[in-house]
């Protein structure tokens, strides 16, 4: 019945395999068919049990590594080969508490090198639940966005589980950003935001290749458009609310002149 | 696979095992002792919370040594996470109310969810079990923000840097025989990585106060 099962599936999915725990969901699922084998508990309340997402978390160590490694990579479009493609949730969830550490790590060592020599260091905590909330619906709604996209140009290959595992990787390119965000020089920063741009657009891109290789031009550029657009008002927002606190002036690194002084007062208004 | 799990197909079956274990010995015990004076009750907790205290303190890493750490017991982690949001609020002026409730929520919250993820994964752990193990190992950063706390002054940034950066290695190394051992080889590293996550949160609360 298992050979029966995988061969079913290669047929429609050539490229998608199924991992052991996704087999014993199948069957779990065709068992469930049969009303009399199954409590009423079993029945309704299997969405509450660890076994139904366990098939998310079907990862080991060196699956990880590849995709992260693979994520660093904007150009190679390799990354649904590695493991088969299988969706997971354990890279992006993971990625996205490390990504809200770093980042509030780097807001407070901006503001500690700017104390006064009298003052008091206080850690900034408000910003850690706002940090949490921005980052966990970012990560929940960009991808319905792709998700919605590539549906309006009509392909099935990727669910929207695909979408939130490639998303949540891509947001590894972030994580040593925002540690290096934290040098208060005005030109690496805005250098770092272009890379990430770059970095996070051309990764997604080039793995949605296989859907955009035989569209019409038009409908290319619109998703590579929406990504970018997307990409672009992210990076906007995470870099002038959490980043803004930032005094040029007051590190010594802008002179007060006529010309200079427009241009610190946007970078450092607070 | 599933027969050995002890969460199998019937939810219900797996944990009464775990259950029973823990709270039988406890409702006997009690049965018998109902009589005691309270401060026989208490010192017997405080005794049970120090013996607890002492694996953690002295990090072991072979599997059967940690065996009396199975004995879950809620208090020490209580008690530690409390005393670690106070000392982490006290020095804080402004907003001590939302240091108190982030490090709470911190502390429980990623201890729930280092549990849960070690359950996806595959691991054979029991919940509270973890969550008391996760708990007590809390205790060298704890002593790290005492003792910045009361010696402030006499502490640079580096010294500081030093000392939360010991407590967190220490940390990290109690919990991580215990861990370990539930889980596969190919995935201890991905089981581990959350708890180093959750040390290393905690700890630069404690450099910055």
């Amino acid at each position: 019945m298992l050979d029966n099962l995988n061969q079913d599936v290669s047929i429609l999915q050539p490229s998608l395999q199924m991992t052991d725990s996704q087999v014993q969901n199948r069957i779990r699922q065709m068992k469930m068919e049969d009303p009399d084998d199954q409590t009423c508990y079993q029945r309704f309340c299997n969405l509450f049990t660890i076994e139904y997402y366990r098939e998310y978390f079907d990862v080991t160590t060196d699956l990880v590594i590849a995709k992260v490694v693979n994520a660093f990579n904007p150009f190679s479009g390799t990354f649904f080969d590695i493991g088969g493609g299988i969706p997971e949730l354990y890279g992006p969830f993971w990625i996205l508490n490390t990504l809200i550490f770093t980042t509030a790590l780097s807001v407070n060592i901006i503001k500690y090198m700017q104390l006064q020599p009298g003052e008091h260091f206080e850690y900034q905590f408000q910003i850690v639940p706002i940090l949490t909330i921005f980052m966990y619906l970012k990560t929940l709604i960009v991808p319905m966005i792709y998700r919605v996209a590539l549906k309006c140009v009509s392909q099935d290959r990727l669910t929207l589980l695909h979408c939130f595992t490639i998303y949540g990787y891509s947001a590894v390119v972030m994580i040593p950003i925002s540690l290096l965000n934290s040098i208060p020089n005005p030109a690496i920063q805005w250098m770092l935001l272009v890379y990430v741009l770059f970095a996070q657009t051309s990764f997604l891109t080039s793995n949605f290749n296989q859907e955009l290789k035989y569209l019409p031009k038009e409908k290319k550029y619109m998703i590579v458009g929406l990504v970018a657009v997307v990409q672009i008002t992210i990076m906007i927002l995470y870099k002038f609310y959490f980043f803004s606190s930032i005094n040029y002036q007051q590190l010594g690194l802008v002179k007060k002149r006529t010309t200079t002084h427009l241009l610190s007062h946007i970078l450092g208004a607070n | 696979m599933t027969d050995n799990h002890p969460f199998g197909s019937g939810m219900f079956q797996g944990q009464a095992k775990f259950v029973d274990y823990a709270h039988m010995n406890q409702q006997e015990v009690q049965v018998n002792t109902l009589d005691e004076p309270v401060l026989d009750t208490l010192l017997r907790d405080i005794n049970m919370i120090l013996y607890k205290l002492s694996y953690v303190i002295i990090p072991r890493m072979k599997e059967t040594q940690g065996r009396k750490l199975r004995n879950w017991d809620l208090w020490g982690p209580l008690l530690l996470s409390l005393l670690l949001a106070m000392t982490l609020g006290i020095n804080s002026n402004q907003s001590s109310d939302t240091i108190f409730g982030t490090i709470f929520i911190i502390m429980w919250g990623g201890s729930a969810v280092i549990t849960v993820n070690a359950k996806l994964l595959g691991g054979q752990v029991s919940f509270f079990q973890s969550v008391c193990v996760l708990g007590y190992c809390v205790f060298p950063i704890n002593v790290a923000a005492v003792v910045i706390t009361f010696l402030q002054s006499y502490f640079g940034f580096f010294l500081r840097l030093i000392i939360v950066g010991v407590a967190f290695l220490w940390s990290t190394f109690s919990s991580l025989s215990f861990m370990s051992s539930m889980m596969n080889e190919e995935k201890k590293v991905i089981s581990v990585y959350p708890i180093f996550l959750f040390y290393m949160f905690l700890s630069w609360f404690c450099i910055f106060i």
